[in-house]
């Protein structure tokens, strides 16, 4: 025992033996102990989705701001018809995907090298870096990346970026996306560090015995065992950033995202409004969701 | 270059930090040859089949597959293939892409790649199976695809480490046969890795065996059981007494670590005119042979291994003689 | 299904925002004045309510807690519509509240008559500012008027001499274009509408709140004309502070307050007043029909107007203040007159927030776009 060599293949028959096994028990006794945060579940969960859905179709007392009962399909088809909406929509989404795959590219080589070529101290000493951001505060970080950002002028100083390099994409698109990489990509990481240090040696071992080279073993093996893994990491990042309104205020200069429309509509107040907009960010997620399982990202969960 | 050994080790040392996994090692392993690398738990086999493979390069010391120096070589390079402890096959892909990986990634026109992984699963009888993911099969079944996915690739060496060890005792016996008669068939090399001197006596034209990363023996199974050259080597290939210098002193008349297989040691009633007088302090049945532990008056613990059929029980504490043939009894250098 | 609509809005109510209360059903104007209550809670414009934190010499607050024992707390509401949204939660005792808020607070049931015999220094008010439309409902008031002025047009003292006109905030050609700084809300069409008076009078707009379908098409089409030059859309007033003390930006709207603060950060900037009449803003102080400290509220409001604290917070924020005594007790005795404290004709040409309706404002007999759509418009503009 304790050889290398001798670890149970876990990836191919974990979870399969869980489902048959365990015999059904007294349905009440269950029943009994998951009413509570079931019940939870539903209010919350279910009950203020079910409430966003249903106030889309409010419609709104123009004076007072407030939101009448009167139904109307007004607000979904302002906010899905509209060419301005929509083109906002496709930016949001396009910069939530180069977040996502900008996270994806730097963490993949981040994650490959503690997992599998840091020394123990190292390797240790590496994640609690890169894991101490996430208890520094959002707005620092956003602010930290402004100052680094900031465009220079004839009327003043950049930040660090311009000062050291003589140029900086400065605000806009380009920074968000900097940015929202910046803030979420120990999502990415965490999940894809966990997955390689799952994925069995043996595993890459064995493609390169076939006589594959690391961008073929990369390929063909290790990224698809991997796929949950940076299929969880993307749900994170992906949905972090088009949700995101704050990183866009600091950074975005003139940008706008999903986010800022529905704060918009939620300020003027237009609370239905916002609520049809609200549509927007959980459609595509829940379409991104299908595409990540068709690709048979949950598929070993 | 034909004559060359297909596997050369040369003073191959092996270190992980301060552990010295292997200590200079030299090893020739022939063409079509049978070896099993054999010794306990930690005795550094894994990492010397890691290092032919390719997988580990060694700290100091030379790797020469049929005559070429490999040793800076990486492992996708080399033309052997291995057989994984735990089979590392493929859980994303069928059984049929676990065996086609290898013709895929050197580019094997699809025609050829079908017709050679349709052999290799005949020869594992997997044909059926084609088609299933690894989680869906048995443990024999997923043996046996590793093999497949191995062979398929026609290596010239092919590296098996502890293949059976995760079977149950009926499949691995079974197991043993197929191997050796695919060994055959195939006729290419294979180096065999286990701590089961049972299957490495059954298996294998000669063994290697290891024991604390140092190479203590090489050669047949007859050689090892008959003729071990240290005492470890007896003591861990079969069964045997071994007697200290001091003893041997008394009884051989030579201060030097001597062997005695219990096969070879006789139980004669007390008071026979030949042997040394003893008692018994313990006896086992096993079947065919009855195990029959004695202290020799002179203090010294020596076992016997008798036929059952031509042994009667011999109760505790009776008092016996035991002699054996002069030959029987030989000098090993002392373990280290 | 009308019952399990208005289940769903109380419950949207609790679960979103706890916003919601009923209609005009709050509170009754307050009869007589008792005992403070110990704290206040007021939404203000940033700069008019200073307890010294952010300059030790700006501070009115203080004495008003050591004098009355109401402890205040301030929420700074960033634009009108920030407010109104504030004021409807209820959470809050009064509010600073401009002319594009007020009236609807008032018809949200929001806000409650102000008993002004309740409030000593009320008496000192200019007449000019008491019983106007944005502050007053039938002859009823329903807050004190806190203060008022211009919007204006901040510039970059190194980028060239005084602008003169607006339209260096729209013309495609302005030598600020990529640096102009521009107020994120909707109710900056006004702006729009105030540069088309001058640029294009055969449009025929005579107040910039009171836009007919075409007029504010035109203002929207200049606006999306605008966006090609702004290199800045502000909401946070620090924001735009930023941008003007790294030079970012270098022409924008602005606040007097905003100007104050980036120059005592060594920004090379200066304001002034354009030519072509400018938007405004005329303020008031409102108590919330939910208020849970009315009393200490009408202390406040009597405060705030106090020659003093008034003369402070108008020189602070950079505005004219609204209690006549005040113009005595400002730091720069040149204080009201650069303001305009009492000229009324200067101030017939700064066009007051104030909410669109559909009824035109000016009175005329079509029908002009109200808040909602301009809210739509500039939303659509910005996404
Ligand atoms: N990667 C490694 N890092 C550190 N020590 C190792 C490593 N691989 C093997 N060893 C050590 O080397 C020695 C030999 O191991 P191994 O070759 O696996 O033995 P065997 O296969 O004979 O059981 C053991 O002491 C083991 O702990
Ligand atoms: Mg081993």
């Amino acid at each position: 025992m304790g050889e290398r060599l001798e670890q149970t293949p876990r990836v191919t028959d974990s979870g399969r033996n869980i489902a048959g096994r365990g015999k059904p028990r007294p349905a009440f006794a269950l029943w009994g102990l998951l009413s509570a945060p079931l019940a939870w579940l539903l209010v919350v969960y279910v009950g203020s989705l079910a409430l966003l859905v249903v106030s889309a179709f409010f419609s709104l007392d123009d004076f007072t701001g407030k939101p009448t009962t009167d139904l109307t399909t007004g607000n979904i088809s302002e906010a899905f018809t509209q060419g301005e909406y929509v083109s906002l929509v496709g930016r949001s989404i396009g910069v939530a995907v180069a977040a996502t795959l900008l996270c994806f590219a730097l963490a993949m080589p981040t994650a490959f090298y503690i997992a599998r070529l840091a020394s123990r101290r190292t390797r240790r000493a590496l994640i609690v870096a890169l894991i101490l951001p996430l208890w520094t505060g959002y707005l620092v970080k956003a602010f930290a990346l402004r100052a680094v950002l900031a465009p220079g002028s004839d009327y003043g100083d950049g930040g660090f970026m311009s000062g050291l390099v003589g140029w900086s994409p400065g605000f806009g698109y380009v920074a968000v996306t900097l940015t929202l990489a910046y803030l979420w990509f120990p999502y990415m990481l965490l999940p894809i560090y966990a997955g390689l240090e799952r994925l069995p040696n043996s595993m890459l071992d064995a493609s390169a015995d076939l006589g594959a080279g690391s961008l073929r073993t990369f390929r063909l093996v290790m990224l698809p065992l991997l796929l949950p893994s940076i299929a969880a990491g993307s749900i994170f990042t992906f949905s972090l950033s088009l949700g995101d309104y704050i990183t866009v205020k600091i950074v975005g200069g003139t940008a706008q995202m999903i986010g800022n429309i529905i704060e918009r509509a939620l300020l003027a107040p237009n609370q239905p409004l916002a609520a049809a907009f609200t549509l927007w960010p959980m459609l595509i997620m829940v379409a991104y969701l299908a595409v990540m399982g068709r690709a048979g990202a949950f598929k070993n969960l | 270059m034909s004559n060359a050994p297909a596997i050369s080790l040369r003073r191959v040392s092996k270190q992980f930090g301060d552990v010295v996994a292997v200590a200079d090692v030299s090893l020739d392993i022939n063409d079509g040859e049978f070896l099993t690398l054999l010794g306990p738990s930690g005795s550094g086999k894994t990492t010397v089949l890691r290092m032919i493979a390719g997988f580990e390069l060694p700290t100091s010391g030379e790797i020469l597959l049929n005559g070429n120096d490999v040793s800076n070589e990486p492992a996708f390079k080399r033309d052997v293939n291995t057989v994984f402890q735990d089979y590392a096959l493929f859980p994303h892909m069928t059984v049929a892409d676990n065996v086609e990986y290898g013709m895929r990634v050197r580019k094997v026109d699809k025609a050829e790649r079908a017709q050679r992984r349709d052999e290799a699963l005949r020869m594992v009888r997997l044909t059926q199976m084609a088609d299933r993911m690894p989680a869906q099969l048995s443990g024999g079944q997923r043996q046996r695809v590793a093999l497949a996915r191995a062979i398929v690739n026609r290596p010239k060496v092919l590296l098996l480490d502890e293949p059976l060890g995760a079977l149950d005792l009926k499949l691995r016996e079974e197991m043993q046969t197929e191997l050796k008669a695919l060994q055959r068939a195939l006729n290419i090399t294979f180096v065999y890795v286990t701590h089961d001197q049972g299957e490495a006596l059954s298996m294998s034209d000669r063994i290697a065996v290891f024991n604390g990363g140092r190479l203590e023996q090489v050669g047949s199974p007859r050689d090892l059981y008959e003729r071990p050259a240290t005492a470890f080597v007896a003591g861990f290939v079969g069964v045997a007494n071994l007697f200290d210098e001091e003893t041997s002193q008394r009884l051989f008349g030579r201060r030097a670590v001597h062997t005695l297989r219990p096969e070879r040691v006789r139980v004669l009633a007390a008071g026979a005119s030949e042997g040394h007088a003893a008692r018994v302090v313990d006896s086992q049945y096993l079947g065919a042979e009855m195990r029959i532990t004695c202290r020799l008056d002179a203090g010294v613990i020596v076992v016997a291994s008798v036929p059952s059929a031509q042994a009667r029980i011999a109760s505790r504490d009776e008092a016996v003689a035991l002699s054996w043939e002069p030959s029987a009894v030989f000098e090993v250098s002392a373990s280290r | 299904m009308k019952k399990v609509s208005a289940l769903a809005v109380a419950l949207l109510g609790v679960v979103t925002l706890g916003a919601c209360g009923g209609g005009d059903d709050g509170g009754a104007m307050l009869e007589e004045l008792g005992e403070g209550e110990g704290a206040v809670n007021l939404v203000a414009w940033a700069g008019y309510v200073e307890d010294g934190s952010t300059d030790p010499n700006v501070d009115w607050v203080s004495d008003f807690e050591a004098e009355t024992g109401c402890e205040v707390n301030v929420k700074i509401g960033n634009s009108s519509d920030e407010m109104v949204e504030l004021m409807q939660s209820g959470e809050y005792d009064a509010v600073s509240a401009s002319g594009d808020a007020t009236l609807r607070l008032i018809a949200g049931g929001d806000v409650v008559p102000v008993n002004t015999d309740l409030i000593p220094n009320y008496a000192d008010v200019f007449e000019g500012l008491k019983n106007k439309p944005w502050n007053s409902v039938d002859g009823k008031a329903y807050g004190v008027p806190h203060g008022r002025g211009a919007n204006l047009l901040v510039y970059n003292t190194e980028a060239g001499a005084a602008p003169s006109s607006i339209v260096d905030m729209f013309s495609p050609d302005s030598p600020y274009a990529g640096k102009i700084s521009v107020y994120d809300s909707p109710i900056y069409i006004a702006d729009a509408a105030i540069y088309l008076m001058a640029t294009q009078p055969e449009l025929g707009i005579t107040n910039p709140y009171a836009l007919d379908q075409t007029q504010f098409d035109a203002a929207i089409a200049a606006l999306e004309t605008q966006k090609s030059i702004v290199g800045q859309y502000w909401a946070l007033y620090t924001d735009q502070q930023a941008a003007l003390e790294n030079g970012s930006v270098t022409l924008g709207t602005t606040w007097q307050v905003i100007v104050n603060l980036a120059k005592a950060n060594g920004a090379k900037i200066d304001s002034t007043l354009h030519d072509e009449g400018a938007t405004g803003w005329s303020d008031t102080w409102m108590v919330s029909s939910k208020a849970k400290h009315p009393n200490c509220a009408y202390k406040w409001l009597n405060h705030i107007i106090s020659p003093k604290a008034n003369a402070g917070v108008a020189e602070w924020f950079g505005e004219a203040p609204s209690n006549a005594k005040s113009c005595a007790l400002t730091a720069d005795p040149n204080h009201c007159a650069t303001f305009h404290a009492d000229d009324e004709e200067y101030f017939s040409k700064v066009y007051y927030w104030t909410t669109p309706t559909k009824d035109c404002l000016d009175g005329r007999d079509v029908e002009c776009v109200p808040y909602s759509e301009w809210v739509n418009a500039w939303n659509k503009l910005r996404a």
